[in-house]
């Protein structure tokens, strides 16, 4: 029994050590995976509600490590018949391809001759994006979501959202918890090893046109350290309603490398987003599912200094603080399928590494999604958004089409998409993001006659995985 | 500062205390139940979620005949497909026996209260059948407590949208079973509203 014991928590921390190995040595939103269905024998309904948003199930799926296994397996024992390997004989790859076209309401001016509507209005990408996923198990205890990205407009292949995971089962009768998932967390963005599709790196709109015109400010936890951090964390799915998680992200900027070896240089002429130390990053929730329905409350958040020129951890930083709440609703029935996600993060944001009016401001981001599909067929999302936040003339300057004339990173709006699913695993979609204001404004937010709705986006995709 | 280290501790520290207390499977419950089958069914075969039935005190020799019927794709319904064809393809005869003999013993689903006229009309149905129609009682074969025996499953406290759905596939045979296609395929719409809602509500 005890040497059970020790086998299994020396196991744990031999992964752990290997995940942040991993990691060291280690960008788009991404998808619902084949290889998990490859791997589980599952049709994606049993994950998805619609890709990539994941049922009651999948949640537990992707809480228990992506371990679910229903092919044959490689195995090994040792000679105290411990498992030594267990490995899927087939490996659960998946590919995943986006095209789309984007029309923006009003073309950007043309940088060459500063004439307006000289610029391209209209994209047509084919590929957007093109992915290869490792999704599923890598022995019992251990799953990864790996996902590589091949970005045609950069022309670069990149890690995309990734996620190393150990889970396993275990009670503590004194707690009344009498059967608990508790895990092991290794990835590359805030928020993406989250179960639900209320927080911020998997939610509503899951894929957006890579042309659009980007709003002046973001929450740091909003996407800001997609890729570019690495997390360690440790959670607990208990009761079968409350999940708790604590994490702490250090900066893991990809693609850099020094002056002796080649590669770009991460060195003082570097001028990223770079964590200072470790940022913690904490979630809590609590979820209530009935019949049909599964219902959910939470919060989340984290707190980072960071460095935006240069090497090293010298120097003045910037400091955020988002606190965030957030809900998600479904009702998943055989025909109907409805669901709603709402989430709120409130930002602290003090700069003392960039020069800023304010000596603090704040920043404050809502979304609120519903959504319907007949049959995982056809069905549609809307979402309002919205970003406000104190005026700060230097923090959010001036500049023609992405500046804001009077300093306020004020932005709001909706986003529209219908959708059609020939099949489970391909999307057809059509998105509108409508613009109320931006940067501050609805008329001449920039200064230069540019308008919040010159910035609507008519976009236009395919997005299918096999 | 060394982050990387700090991390560690952190890992370290959250996966010390459960591991140690994962008194390695004291439960009844098959490690397999444990991990996979509850997350849907589950932990003692009582299921949230109607499109999941519940396989308390379901008859060992039903759960194993389905369990195999699964695994051989004789069943093969629109949700025996996309969920269940997957989960019980590398199940061994040992393993399903175990599974089965452990749902089976574990206490009935409490029923789900519903429509009185509904229940009413239901019962008249399970327990007389409907003349006119040639629908026998349904208690003949599954039991005067719909409680089952043998092949012949439990229906007593099952999920209302699972009879239906059962039924209908049944009926279509898209579910393939002869006596339950000639049962399914007399009855109306109605009268599977009827005989659900009295059988989950037992
Ligand atoms: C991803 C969800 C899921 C998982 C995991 C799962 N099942 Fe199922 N199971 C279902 C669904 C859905 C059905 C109903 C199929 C239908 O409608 O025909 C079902 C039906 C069954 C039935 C038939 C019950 C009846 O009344 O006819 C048995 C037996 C069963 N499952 C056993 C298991 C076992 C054993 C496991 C673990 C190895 C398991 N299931 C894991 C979803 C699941
Ligand atoms: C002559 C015997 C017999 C009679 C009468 C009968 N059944 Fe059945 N029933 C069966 C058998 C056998 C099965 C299992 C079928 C299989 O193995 O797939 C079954 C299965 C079912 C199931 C599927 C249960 C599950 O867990 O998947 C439902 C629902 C059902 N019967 C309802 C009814 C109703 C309602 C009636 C009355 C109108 C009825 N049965 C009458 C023999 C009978």
């Amino acid at each position: 029994m005890d040497s059970i014991l020790s086998w299994r928590a020396a196991k744990a921390v031999a992964v752990a050590l290997a995940t942040l190995a991993a990691a060291l040595a280690a960008s788009s939103p991404a998808s619902a995976t084949p290889g998990f269905a490859r791997q589980t024998g599952l049709a994606c309904e049993a994950c998805h509600t619609v890709f990539p948003e994941l049922t009651p199930f999948g949640r537990l799926f992707k809480l228990n490590g992506y371990v679910f296994s229903n092919v044959k397996q490689l195995q090994d024992i040792n000679e105290k018949d411990q498992s030594t390997l267990a490995m899927n004989e087939i490996a659960p790859i998946g590919l995943q391809l986006q095209a789309s076209f984007t029309s923006i309401g009003h073309s950007v001016p043309d940088n060459g001759t500063g004439v307006n509507d000289l610029a391209q209005k209209n994209s047509v990408e084919f590929p957007q994006a093109l992915s290869l996923f490792y999704t599923g198990k890598i022995s019992d205890n251990l799953g990864a979501f790996l996902q590589v990205t091949w970005n045609p407009t950069s022309n670069s292949i990149g890690i995309d959202n990734s996620d190393l995971r150990f889970a396993d089962h275990a009670s503590v009768p004194a707690i009344g918890a009498s059967d608990f998932i508790y895990g092991v967390t290794l990835n590359n963005n805030p928020t993406s090893q989250d179960v639900w599709n209320s927080s911020p790196a998997w939610t509503y709109p899951y894929i957006l046109s890579n042309i659009m015109v980007s709003r002046i400010a973001s929450a740091l936890i909003d996407g800001q350290l997609a890729q570019s951090s690495a997390g360690l964390g440790g959670y607990v799915w208990a009761y079968n309603h409350l999940y708790l998680e604590f994490s702490g992200y250090h900066s893991a900027v990809t693609g850099f490398s020094n002056h002796y070896t080649s590669g770009p240089e991460l060195d003082s002429t570097y001028s990223g987003t770079r964590i200072d130390g470790l940022a913690p990053y904490w979630r809590a929730a609590w979820e209530q599912d009935w019949s049909r329905n599964s219902l959910m409350f939470g919060t989340y958040g984290m707190q980072a200094n960071t460095h935006t020129q240069g090497i090293g951890f010298q120097g003045p930083t910037n400091s955020f603080t988002d606190v965030a709440i957030d809900s998600q609703y479904q009702y998943i029935g055989d025909n109907n399928i409805l669901s709603a996600y709402a989430t709120w993060i409130h930002e602290d944001r003090t700069f003392n590494a960039v020069t800023t009016s304010n000596p603090s401001n704040t920043l404050n981001t809502v979304r609120v999604t519903g959504s319907y599909f007949y049959d995982r067929k056809i069905g549609g999302s809307l979402q309002y958004f919205s970003t406000t936040g104190s005026s700060d003339a230097l923090l959010y300057g001036a500049g023609t089409v992405t500046g804001s004339a009077n300093g306020s990173p004020d932005t709001q709006g909706i986003i529209a998409e219908l959708d059609y699913l020939p099949w489970l695993n391909t999307k057809l979609g059509v998105q509108y993001t409508a613009y109320t204001k931006f940067n501050g404004a609805s008329t001449n937010y920039d200064g230069s006659g540019r308008n919040a709705s010159d910035n609507n986006t008519l976009y236009v995709f395919v997005w299918t995985a096999f | 500062m060394n982050a990387h280290a700090s991390a560690l501790a952190i890992a370290c520290l959250l996966l010390a205390a459960p591991a140690a207390a994962a008194a390695e499977a004291t439960g009844a419950a098959p490690d397999l139940v444990q991990r996979e089958c509850s997350t849907c069914h589950g932990l003692h075969g009582i299921s949230t979620a109607p499109t999941f039935p519940n396989l308390a005190a379901q008859p060992a020799a039903y759960l194993e005949a389905q369990l195999k019927a699964f695994r051989d794709h004789s069943r093969a319904d629109p949700h025996a497909q996309a969920f269940m064809w997957g989960m019980a393809a590398q199940l061994t005869d040992a393993k399903i026996k175990e599974i089965a003999e452990y749902f089976s013993k574990q206490p009935p689903a409490p029923g789900t209260s519903a429509d009185p006229a509904e229940v009413a009309a239901g019962r008249q149905i399970f327990e007389n059948g409907i003349d006119a129609q040639g629908v026998p009682a349904c208690m003949a074969c599954h039991g005067d407590k719909a409680q089952g025996n043998e092949v012949f499953p439990r229906l007593a406290g099952q999920h209302r949208g699972y009879i239906e759905k059962q039924l209908e596939a049944f009926a279509s045979n898209l579910r393939e079973n002869e006596i339950m296609h000639q049962n399914a395929t007399k009855l109306t719409a109605r009268q599977i509203s009827d005989v659900a809602a009295f059988l989950s509500s037992m």
